[in-house]
């Protein structure tokens, strides 16, 4: 019992030296290109902290405490959305304590909420891989997309700080003139009607907004690493369709990707996927710029 | 000149040319003759360009119209003919791979923008009806011990009369039900009910609280406790198939699971740090006991923090204590015990993630155990005076690479002390309990598990040995939980 007073002193204790820093807007952004759209807007009005690591594989990020100690300090918790933080973000949420990013509160940023989504399933089961019920969640390299998260996160920042409402509305009438300017350049970029193999679903919204087409995929399903005799199958077919080069990420094995090539002849292209993976890498649009530079 | 010579001369002049000029028209009509030939060549050429070119073109136009047909489909979604075309694992082209997917009734459609009222999760609770899961644990389980001698389950001068959780053969651990659904803005809702041979358990069933200000949560109902590391996990969370021998001791396999409030505070500090209160009601049947008091009779309470070192490295470390009344009939045959009990427990867990496919992890425990009270002899009615002072220790590491794990673990009793006095004598009941175990895991993804074990088991303190080998599968349906660290 002696050991109970002990805690409960060290709780009196911890709760007086825990105040809270009002200074600035605290956002916790899942991936790093999210932080990156936030601090476009927010610029030096918000704090951000991303705990993705942009080498990361999105699908498989382990909670840790110290994320949950960040989604506390949150203001906004904005998130990727479509079940791409099915794994680890509801134990953050709940543990975290803090009821401001609740589901249902204005707090709980769902960015997904924003876009059009494309490979939406009628009906979907584990058998198929890691099929998303809500559609493809890989949508940050499509800037039409884009336009309109950022558009989200403007309003969920003039609202909840509305004195500074007019700043976020300037901010975001640039973001769009810039993305508008980029969008000239990146159109200059002749894309349209390559043909690609890539190893996940990854690029399916840029495809679609850029004319080039993904005609095949190293993983059997999503989600599944090929097993060996499936990668025999995929030189054939490869040879077959003579893409202009594969697609991988930097967080899948490179093994199957340079055994491909190699028999192939056909190039294969790490593509960046999130903000800060490389050096050049610093916002969303150099993110944009190197990847469809890489695709090239 | 003589008409004769002019003719002579006119006629070699004449044959002369004639000659020549049937060898040049020879020669010219080779000449034509190879044009010609080359001519025909080219046009053949030609023709197989021209013939190319028009398969390039058909092929063209059926794509278009493949686009086209898509969409419309985009556009007005309908239901995609089954079985299109059924050549399982058979690699192919985008157009070949879409059918493919067609054929598992995947659509391939661009709704609209979606309004808040169409986003459904259905991975996470509707409206009606509450996330459920389903998971499936299931083993072979060897041993070169007999039936019988498995059965004693005890660990003498700690356990007594516990029965092993595995018979040789096959097992059916549990097939476990979850039930999770926010209640309301205020509440979520739990429910873990492993269903077993014997029939339904209600093993948890709590609220978690969502609105309390300044990092306070409130949880209440049946759950497994805070208290030390590996207690709140299920036991298909685990690392092995079982729990370690201070848990086995202490608490049972089944850890500290039990009714009562649990009060957490999360402060807003640099460094992760929890704090929890719990009251519980201790019907823990080795530690506390359901007749052992007449109302709640058990408290825990417990402090954790962690540290990140750079991106890839974690530590988690805490203290905890539970302290209550005790009546059990767990320590020796024919006896009951009653007073009180406290246990003591140091964690820590160090893991390493470099990526999705590496990871390193070393946990361990410490556990301490002060027990005192009268143990009543059930047969004579005899009452002799009881203090205990036993602890434990369990260290495990796991390396993971791709989808395969491999484990280590060495776990111990009596490591510092041994105290069991009756009625002031100490009694020596030999040799230190422990074990060392290894394991071997195959995760074909992160919802099945196959895992081989082995068990250097020496913890009946009778120098019989216990090779333990296991054979493990975990299986899960349904909604699946977010991982704790």
């Amino acid at each position: 019992m002696k050991m109970l007073k002990k805690i409960c002193l060290w709780f009196l204790c911890v709760f007086f030296f825990a105040t809270p820093a009002f200074a600035k807007f605290n956002i916790a952004a899942t991936l790093p290109w999210i932080g990156s759209i936030a601090n476009e807007i927010g610029q030096d009005k918000v704090r951000v902290t991303s705990f993705v690591k942009p080498n990361q594989d999105p699908h498989f990020v382990a909670a840790k405490p110290s994320m949950i100690l960040d989604v506390r300090k949150a203001d906004i918790l904005m998130y990727n959305g479509m079940d791409l933080e099915i794994g680890y973000l509801p134990v953050l949420v709940e543990s975290s304590k803090n009821p401001k990013i609740q589901p249902g509160n204005p707090g709980n940023f769902d960015c997904s909420k924003f876009i059009d989504p494309i490979e939406v399933p009628t009906s979907v089961d584990r058998s198929m891989g890691d099929v998303h019920p809500q559609g493809n969640p890989h949508y940050q390299l499509s800037p039409k997309n884009i336009l309109r998260v950022a558009e989200g996160i403007e309003g969920i920042l003039s609202k909840a700080d509305p004195e500074n409402a007019g700043f976020y509305k300037k901010n975001f009438s640039s973001f769009r003139e810039r993305l508008e300017e980029k969008q000239r350049e990146w159109s200059a970029i002749p894309l349209r009607g390559k043909t690609f193999v890539a190893y996940h679903k990854f690029f399916e919204y840029l495809a679609l907004e850029s004319g080039f087409e993904i005609v095949g995929y190293i993983e059997p399903k999503p989600g599944i690493p090929p097993s060996a005799s499936y990668v025999e199958k995929l030189v054939d077919m490869i040879k077959r369709v003579e893409p202009h080069a594969i697609l991988s990420l930097s967080y899948y094995p490179q093994k199957e990707v340079k055994f491909l090539s190699e028999k192939t002849r056909v190039k294969s292209i790490i593509v960046p996927h999130d903000v800060g993976e490389t050096e050049k890498v610093k916002d969303w649009f150099s993110l944009m710029d190197e990847v469809l530079k890489s695709l090239e | 000149m003589k008409p004769t010579i002019v003719f002579v001369m006119l006629l070699m002049f004449s044959s002369g040319a004639f000659a020549q000029t049937l060898e040049d028209r020879i020669r010219i009509l080779e000449e034509t003759l190879e044009r010609q030939e080359e001519m025909i060549k080219e046009v053949k050429n030609l023709q197989e360009t021209l013939k190319k070119q028009e398969k390039t073109i058909g092929e063209q136009r059926k794509l278009i119209e493949e686009l086209k047909a898509e969409i419309r489909q985009q556009k007005a979604p309908e239901k995609i003919q089954e079985g299109a075309k059924q050549e399982k694992e058979e690699v192919s082209t985008s157009k070949d791979y879409q059918l493919d997917d067609r054929s598992r009734a995947i659509e391939l459609k661009t709704a609209s923008p979606l309004s808040p009222l169409q986003i459904t999760k259905q991975t996470t609770p509707g409206l009606l009806n509450p996330a459920i899961g389903l998971s499936l644990d299931a083993n072979y389980y060897t041993t070169n011990l007999s039936k019988s001698e498995l059965n004693e389950g005890s660990i003498p001068g700690y356990l007594f009369g516990v029965e092993r959780e595995f018979q040789k053969g096959f097992n059916l651990r549990e097939a476990e039900l979850t039930f999770f659904a926010p209640v309301d803005p205020y509440f979520n809702v739990y429910a873990t009910i492993p269903i077993t041979e014997d029939g339904v358990e209600l093993e948890e069933a709590y609220f978690v609280t969502t609105s309390l200000p300044a990092g306070f949560q409130l949880k209440g109902g049946k759950f497994k406790s805070g208290f030390g590391r590996l207690n709140a996990f299920h036991p298909h969370a685990w690392d092995f198939v079982d729990a370690p021998l201070p848990y086995r001791a202490f608490l049972g396999e089944e850890g500290l699971d039990e009714k009562g409030v649990q009060l957490t505070y999360l402060p807003s500090l640099p460094v992760y740090t929890i704090l929890g209160l719990e009251a519980l009601q201790g019907e823990n049947s080795i530690l506390y006991g359901p007749n052992a008091g007449s109302g709640i009779h058990a408290f825990t309470g417990f402090a954790k923090a962690s540290l990140d070192f750079g991106s890839d490295h974690t530590l988690l470390f805490g203290g905890s204590v539970t302290g209550g009344k005790t009546e059990t009939d767990t320590i020796a045959p024919e006896t009951r015990f009653s007073g009180t009990s406290i246990l003591y427990d140091g964690e820590l867990t160090y893991k390493w993630k470099p990526s999705n496919q590496k990871s390193f992890t070393v946990q361990t425990e410490y556990l301490f155990r002060h027990q005192a009270g009268d143990l009543l002899s059930l047969s004579t009615l005899a009452v002799d005076s009881l203090r205990r002072n036993q602890d434990g220790w369990y260290i495990q590491s796991l390396y993971q690479l791709g989808r395969w794990r491999i484990g280590a673990r060495y776990d111990i009793l009596s490591i510092f002390t041994d105290k069991y006095d009756l009625s002031g004598s100490k009694i020596d009941f030999g040799s230190r309990p422990y074990r060392l175990t290894s394991a071997l895991e195959f995760n074909p993804t992160e919802f099945s598990r196959i895992r081989l074990q082995y068990n250097y088991d020496q913890s009946g303190r009778n120098d019989k040995l216990n090779n333990e080998i296991l054979l493990q599968i975990i299986l899960a349906i349904g909604a699946h939980g977010a991982h704790p660290f």
